[in-house]
């Protein structure tokens, strides 16, 4: 979240997409109704009426995977309003804090010219060849800039030719949403363009789990910056994290793509220190951009010190060839694919059931018999760790050889989570964990023991040092507050631990776990376990004695874009931050970096994670900097592209599908064809139950709300093919079925699409075949295609059929 | 002390049904067995085991559509029926305004679940046998009485549930009503004038029909006929009975005696 | 002292059938009394009144149903009388009051096997009896089947039945047992016979009939 929860209080228009925080993040909606309560209207935009819909003041229907097009029409009709009655939006804002004055390379075309395609596109290698998604530059190499916005190759001008096509028409012929219902999600959403107004989109999978994800995630952020919503009270891009600590997860780089604190991993082609900081080291002219990201080596270099203390010196680049280092892409399709293939031979899978949450289970469930091993770590038995007696299969077959560890739950170990909000919060021990079950920071301990032992004793081991010289003091029972200092930092001349990342050093005097997380547990004590409610001095709900947010304990960040270029609030009811002139210093939440406001002489651009400075509504391919400076691989402009499985043509280009999502050819990837699989089918989570389903299909109190797998199908379908209320029915995708129980309702509506009639199903997908509640797994539907840039699964969006059992 | 009320906004309700967990977690009681029944409800209804049941409707009306929430739980009204009725005092009005039940004294009669125009307590055990409880909604009395909030309400995310003093709760709820109002023209506090006032209130947008609530909660007729005219009516019966043969005796054993029978 | 004659009254039987359906009554009423009675209500918490309750009614309703097969012409007789009303109960309605009160025995008409206040008694039972056993049947076995209302009337009615025999009972005892002119008459119930004297006064008619019959077969 660039916000958090409870500013969502402050919102005048919260605009829910791709999400359903009502049931899948039931506590959220308790600042959700503050802000209906102060007056703010809530719209929410779903292919099903959900239990979030049931609170909307505006409900539209959307087909699922249509976002980027919906999202596109309500960029142009924000465009068209804003040329119209400027005096409604916060034009210095969008000239002053974005990228819309910024001219681009005139080579550089886009989809209105190239049917759906940007520049450079190479259909062989299903990639982009970037070089003409760039600005133009002065001699100096800053960009070329049109204050008046009206250069035909400046940002805005090329944003609003890209979504010229996305008229209400379009828009409604491929979302299937009512032209009157969209205009009013619009027209509402877009009074929140008005200086001092503020509207938040709160977003979760049902935006990231298309192949065109990473892009529905832009069109969020060019929207919200032309309606100078990003860094304001009530304001921002706001992504419901799926698990209480995912956030704590992809911070700390459980990821294959990062080092902690999204650090840029080490490629084939970093063979050394210099030559990865080069690469991944974003540099910029303009004086007036602080360019952040530029303090890459201070981090890196900090974090090779936490890592390997004494053994990381100078002379051995800080360590930097302990770091494994890989070009190859291992998000979970890519790794099932490889069991699938025999290249991996052993798993540990933690805290994780992906023979129920992976997308086409039955190649999920068939490539874990391809293992050596197994391990399973876990509070419950999992389908996962069950696998080699899932129905229709003989365990005599099946030769991996399967380990449980029982893991302890939250509540039975110390040690922090980190919220969507990006609060760092210390939690005790409630109790001890039940048998032989242990927290897994003492597994991972124990683990990590015996493995340094076996590398002490093999000197013939490969990449030995990496294991033998790492720091692992925690002793036999780790301790999580040496953890959590560890990840803070150290001033290694004096010992004392670190007050934030602005004094990390790359020079070896310092260490960092996670240079995000430094100031997080300081010779003050532990930041994490703040408890303290004082919302001064605004009272806008930033509560900044309460845990700790990381950066610097900044609780919304790109907080300068909140102010004006003098340092005065937008909106004066609900300040972030207000510059002190003569005090000299920023009040409120931590500034983004201590500069004075952008007028001043000394002054910085607002978006300072950004090498420009600025926001970007046009997203170039800069030549230095960590993968994403680079651009994203499927485009400058979020464009609409069918899913991999769609009932239709996509209606606003000949380009059918995102054109750089990667294809698997294995045996068991199969794609539906809507002639035999007319209907769209998505997937969702339901509040009484958690993910994969060990957590609630065990606990009889949520069996009992809701006892059964279930598929959702609106009368007009269940009509049309003679279903009644609470029949057992099928449904069927070129990878699998799933018999369930129908519920029949009036929340699921067939959409009418230029005249043809869509239907869309729906159902939950947390039920496995292991637990007290069992039943068929939506995944066996789900296809292995993945997003253009993250991989993420297309849950969301493919085809089916269904019929009465 | 002032009297406590509940207050529900079904408008702000998300159907969660945390409250029904929190229930169960609270006052100990077990799942009910139970399939998916073609909707989002389960279980399927009140019962020993189920204080609180959240009921779901989907309402369609002038093209659009609507989900209704509403709390399925005892009202702990102030004219209550299961009070009149409950012949061991096992039913009682709890200073706090409350309906509070001491399930030692209950003899299983079953009367409050006959008479509740509500129809919400239920008996645990055989009518067989006669050998059961009731049960219901308790108000979280050992929460309450000791300063704590009810289960469901502290609970509850959107803070559809809110507990207070029931003057307090009128209050919110006379002023939620009115916002609602421009929006929907028939909502209504329920609970303010019902049965001499409810302890748990409810915000309606619609018609309380349209929820699944009766229009005019009463006590049923034969409650008062049986309690207002009958049993006192009984007392004076039996009373001049005894009354008239003692006199009778005193009478005629002097006349007889007097008669020199014999 | 002479030794008094004593005429038969009630047969083994009958009184058997009597005091097992007034031992089942009295545990009815004394069963039921406590959801009647809100100061001693708790003294029925834990259903035990409510075991009792229903092992009562079975007696209750089973003793008229066994005595009807038991003694099928004896029972319809009995109703018969029950029902036939001739000019001494009206006799007996009229005098009743001063005949009870000041002993005035000149206008009471002399009665049969029974006299008419027994008669009135039985025919509440007759009455009562019935309300009591369907009512009681509808809340004990139907009442999660049929609607509320059903039970609520039923509770309505098996508490006026209530009322009614009560008081009722409450003459009946004293009658029977403390009245100064009924002395004698308990031993009826007990061994079976009262007193030929106390026949003679109080069922003269009864009393006629029954010596005219004895007289020939005390010839014998």
């Amino acid at each position: 979240m660039t916000n958090h929860w409870n500013d969502i209080a402050n919102s005048d228009c919260v605009f829910i997409i791709g999400g359903n925080p009502a049931e899948n993040h039931p506590a959220a909606f308790g600042h959700i109704t503050k802000a209906k309560e102060r007056g703010g209207k809530l719209i929410v935009v779903d292919p099903r009426f959900s239990r979030s819909a049931a609170k909307a003041d505006v409900y539209a229907p959307m087909r699922s995977g249509t976002d980027v097009a919906f999202i596109g029409g309500m960029i142009k009709y924000v465009i068209d309003d804003m040329l119209a009655n400027p005096q409604n939006y916060n034009m210095v804002y969008l000239k002053e804090y974005t990228n819309a004055s910024y001219l681009v390379n005139p080579a550089f075309k886009g989809p209105a010219d190239l049917d759906g395609l940007f520049s450079g596109y190479d259909a062989s290698k299903r990639s982009y060849d970037k070089s003409t998604w760039s600005y133009q530059v002065d001699d100096k190499g800053i960009p070329k800039k049109d204050m008046t916005l009206s250069d035909p190759n400046c940002v805005f001008q090329l944003l609003k030719k890209q979504y010229a096509r996305y008229t209400a028409d379009k828009v409604s012929e491929t979302c299937g949403t009512p032209k009157d219902k969209f205009l009013e999600v619009c027209r509402a959403f877009a009074d929140t363009g008005a200086p001092g107004k503020a509207g938040t989109i709160l977003y979760a999978m049902g935006t990231t789990q298309h192949t065109n994800g990473s892009q529905v995630c832009s069109s969020y952020c060019v929207l919200q910056l032309l309606l100078a919503n990003i860094g304001v009270c009530g304001g921002g891009v706001n992504a419901a994290r799926g698990e209480s600590n995912v956030q704590g997860a992809t911070d700390h780089a459980l990821l294959f793509h990062l080092l902690p604190g999204y650090l840029e991993r080490p490629l084939n082609t970093d063979e050394t220190l210099q030559k990865y900081l080069d690469r991944s080291t974003p540099k910029w002219t303009d004086p007036k951009s602080a360019n952040w990201v530029q303090n890459l080596p201070k981090y890196l270099v900090s974090m090779l010190k936490a890592w390997y203390g004494d053994a990381a010196t100078k002379d051995n680049e800080f360590g930097y060839q302990y770091l494994p280092k890989g070009s190859d892409n291992y998000s979970f399709i890519s790794l099932f694919h490889a069991m699938y293939d025999g290249i991996i031979k052993g798993l540990m899978v933690w805290g994780m059931n992906p023979a129920v949450g992976g997308p086409n289970a039955n190649m999920t469930r068939k490539a874990l018999e391809k293992l050596d091993w197994l391990v399973s770590v876990d509070l419950w038995h999992t389908e996962t760790g069950n696998f080699w007696k899932r129905p229709r299969v003989n365990p005599a077959d099946i030769k991996t050889e399967v380990f449980a560890l029982p893991a302890a739950a939250s509540f039975e170990k110390e040690g922090s989570v980190t919220n969507s909000s990006r609060w760092a919060q210390w939690r005790y021990k409630g109790a001890d964990a039940p048998g032989v079950a242990k927290p897994d920071l003492d597994i991972i301990n124990d683990l990590m023991i015996r493995i340094k032992k076996l590398y002490d004793a093999d000197a013939a081991a490969p990449n030995r040092d990496a294991i033998t010289r790492l720091t692992w003091d925690y002793g036999t029972h780790a301790d999580p507050h040496k953890v959590a200092r560890e990840i803070n930092g150290y001033d290694l001349a004096t010992g004392k631990l670190m007050v934030s990342f602005a004094a990390l050093k790359s020079d070896g005097t310092t260490s960092c776990g996670n240079w995000l997380f430094s100031g997080s547990y300081t010779e003050a004590g532990n930041m994490m376990a703040r408890r303290d409610l004082d919302d001064s001095p605004f009272n806008v709900g930033l509560y900044s004695k309460w845990a700790w947010s990381w950066p610097v304990n900044r609780r919304i960040v790109y907080n300068r874009a909140s102010v004006d270029p003098n340092g005065n609030p937008w909106d004066s009811e609900h300040p972030v931050i207000k510059w002190d002139a003569a005090g000299a210093k920023w009040l409120g939440d931590i500034a983004d970096g201590g500069y004075p406001p952008m007028a001043a002489d000394a002054g910085k651009y607002p978006f300072i994670m950004t090498a420009e400075g600025v926001a970007r509504l046009f997203t170039a391919a800069l030549p230095n900097g960590p993968l994403l400076a680079k651009g994203m691989a499927d485009g400058t402009f979020p464009e609409h592209y069918e899913p991999w499985e769609s009932p239709v043509k996509n209606p606003l280009s000949g380009t059918q599908n995102d054109p750089c999502i990667k294809l698997w050819a294995g045996e068991m990837d199969f794609k539906g064809d809507s002639d035999k699989y007319p209907i769209v089918c998505t997937t969702y989570r339901i509040v009484e139950h958690w993910q994969a389903g060990q957590m609630t299909r065990n606990l009889p109190w949520s069996v009992e709300l809701m006892p059964e797998m279930f598929i959702e199908l609106s009368e007009e379908l269940a009509a049309e093919k003679g279903i009644a209320n609470e029949d057992m029915v099928v449904v069927e995708t070129a990878r699998g079925k799933v018999t369930a129980k129908a519920l029949v309702t009036k929340r699921f509506k067939p959409f009418r699409m230029n005249g043809k009639v869509i239907h869309e199903i729906g159902m939950p997908w947390h039920w496995g075949y292991i637990g007290l509640s069992t039943g068929d797994s939506a995944n066996v539907l789900t296809p292995n295609i993945g997003d253009a840039n993250t991989m993420i699964p297309e849950y969301k969006a493919f085809l089916c059929n269904v019929r009465k059992a | 002390m002032a009297e406590k009320a509940i207050l529900f906004d079904p408008t702000k309700c998300t159907a969660c049904r945390g409250c029904q967990v929190a229930c169960k977690q609270w006052n100990e009681l077990e799942a009910v067995p139970t399939v998916n029944l073609g909707s989002y409800e389960n279980p399927p209804d009140l019962s020993p085991n189920t204080y609180i049941k959240m009921r779901f409707k989907e309402l369609e009306y002038d093209k659009s559509l609507e989900w209704l929430f509403t709390r399925r739980s005892c009202m702990h009204c102030t004219n209550a029926a299961c009070v009149e009725v409950c012949p061991t005092g096992a039913l009682s009005h709890h200073p706090l305004g409350f309906i509070d039940y001491n399930e030692d004294l209950c003899s299983g009669c079953g009367y409050c679940s006959q008479f509740c125009p509500f129809q919400v307590p239920r008996m645990s055990g055989s009518s067989i046998t006669g050998i059961r409880k009731a049960s219901k909604c308790l108000f979280c009395a050992d929460r309450v009485t000791n300063n704590l909030i009810p289960a469901c309400v502290k609970t509850c995310p959107p803070h559809a549930l809110q507990f207070g003093d029931q003057d307090q709760m009128l209050l919110l709820g006379r002023q939620r009503v009115k916002e609602l109002k421009a929006k929907y023209p028939d909502a209504y506090l329920y609970g303010e004038d019902e049965l001499g006032g409810l302890h748990v209130m409810y915000v309606l947008p619609h018609k309380p029909t349209v929820h699944g609530l009766p229009a005019d909660p009463r006590l049923p007729a034969s409650t008062t006929v049986w309690q207002g005219i009958l049993q006192p009516a009984g007392y004076v019966l039996a009373g001049l009975t005894v009354l008239g043969l003692g006199l009778n005796y005193l009478v005629a054993r002097a006349n007889v005696k007097s008669h020199g029978k014999g | 002292m002479k030794k008094t004659e004593r005429v038969e009254r009630y047969s083994v039987m009958a009184r058997v059938f009597h005091w097992v359906h007034v031992t089942a009554f009295i545990t009815l009423v004394v069963t039921g009394i406590f959801l009647y009675v809100p100061w001693i209500g708790a003294v029925a918490q834990d259903s035990w009144t409510r075991v009792i309750h229903r092992i009562g009614a079975v007696l209750f309703m089973g003793m008229p149903i066994l005595f009807f097969l038991v003694r099928p012409r004896s029972a319809i007789e009995t109703i018969k009388e029950g029902l036939t009303w001739g000019k001494e109960d009206f006799g007996w309605v009229a005098a009743a009051p001063r005949y009870y009160f000041l002993g005035d025995e000149a206008a009471m008409p002399p009665q049969g096997r029974v006299n008419s206040g027994q008669k009135l008694w039985f025919l509440l039972l007759m009455l009562t009896g019935p309300v009591f056993v369907i009512t009681g049947i509808l809340m004990w076995f139907f009442q999660d089947t049929l609607p509320s209302a059903v039970f609520q009337w039923s509770v309505f009615a098996h508490d006026v039945s209530f009322i009614a025999t009560v008081c009722f009972f409450f003459v009946h005892i004293y009658l029977s047992v403390l009245h100064p002119l009924m002395s004698g008459v308990f031993s009826s119930m007990t061994n079976g016979k009262v007193t030929k004297e106390f026949a003679q006064a109080h069922y003269a008619k009864w009393y006629e009939e029954k010596a005219k019959e004895e007289k020939p077969s005390g010839g014998k």
